[in-house]
């Protein structure tokens, strides 16, 4: 008889019970202006002036930035709004491309 | 002579802006030049009446045109997922880009004393189309991170020193309409007022629709 400890100590746990949410990610670029994306940030999230500006600054300074997470559909209705109005954004599931 | 001002909002919550004539002339020509870029994406005749129900484009594919593609982006970095996703949201998009441009030219080709009066809902479409419209300019005088300087120097006769100059003021009034646009976002706690009072509130116009905050 296996010992429950052992068998877990072997176990790797598989991720399929961990779900892992979609990401929309904003790129930068460099037509945009800053103050507009904060503000499609406040507008089309509802987030707070401050944390817009933080996430405008990380896409301007890292290349990119996670801005909202959840599931596929709304990923691409987030992504669709950003669209319209004319941000560089993609959805991804790793959350690395 | 009249000489243009930048946006500023009003005690009425309305935004306000002069336009000198060359002005008013130069950004109707581009949101015209706008409207018939995305006109040009001509979406496949619906044979299937379910697809032309759903608003289904038919293009699966990126446009080939840079303004367009930069316009018109691909979803996902993953070909076949950005190919499904243009499908069924596309025609969308560049109707709804098509629309804010629209409203634009249609408020410049009606001001009165050289004066534009928009209100909220007006603002963000006018914010969209300056914004494509500046994406479309960025990509014609390849904007680059570091080019400015190099745009700068570009010598009196160069035809693109016309275009960086209106690029240059395009950024300057979007700029004093996003200012303006700001002074309503004060607080967090208002936001969410706000969003409480007016969810689900949609304004249509003309056809372009958008959720205001």
């Amino acid at each position: 008889m296996v010992k429950v400890e052992e068998k877990a100590d072997e176990l790797t746990l598989p991720s399929f019970l961990i779900e892992r949410p979609w990401v929309t990610i904003v790129w930068d670029d460099p037509v945009n202006l800053m103050s507009y994306v904060t503000y499609v940030f406040i507008t089309v999230f509802n987030y707070s002036k401050e944390k817009a500006n933080e996430l405008m600054l990380k896409v301007h300074n890292e290349g990119r930035a996670v801005v909202s997470s959840g599931s596929r559909e709304e990923m691409e209705r987030d992504v669709q709004r950003l669209h319209e109005f004319g941000l560089w954004a993609t959805l991804s599931h790793d959350g690395e491309k | 002579m009249v000489s243009s001002s930048a946006f500023n909002r009003h005690g009425d919550g309305s935004f306000i802006a002069i336009f000198a004539d060359t002005e008013r002339e130069v950004l109707t020509n581009l949101a015209e030049q706008l409207i018939e870029i995305l006109s040009e994406r001509i979406d496949a005749v619906h044979t299937d009446p379910l697809a032309a129900m759903v608003n289904m484009t038919g293009h699966d594919s990126p446009p080939e045109d840079v303004v367009l593609a930069r316009l018109l982006p691909n979803a996902y970095a993953d070909p076949v997922d950005s190919a499904e996703f243009r499908r069924f949201t596309e025609a969308e998009l560049r109707s709804k880009k098509r629309a804010h441009a629209l409203l634009l030219r249609s408020n410049l080709l009606n001001l009165e004393n050289s004066t534009v009066r928009l209100h909220k809902e007006s603002a963000l479409a006018w914010l969209g189309a300056i914004n494509d419209i500046r994406l479309a300019l960025g990509v014609r005088l390849n904007v680059q991170e570091q080019s400015h300087e190099q745009l700068e120097l570009l010598s009196p006769d160069d035809p693109m020193r016309g275009v960086y100059a209106v690029y240059t003021w395009l950024g300057w009034l979007q700029e004093s309409l996003v200012q303006a646009l700001m002074d309503d976002v004060d607080d967090p706690e208002d936001v969410a007022e706000g969003t409480q009072e007016d969810e689900g509130a949609k304004v249509e116009d003309d056809g372009w629709e958008i959720e205001t905050l």
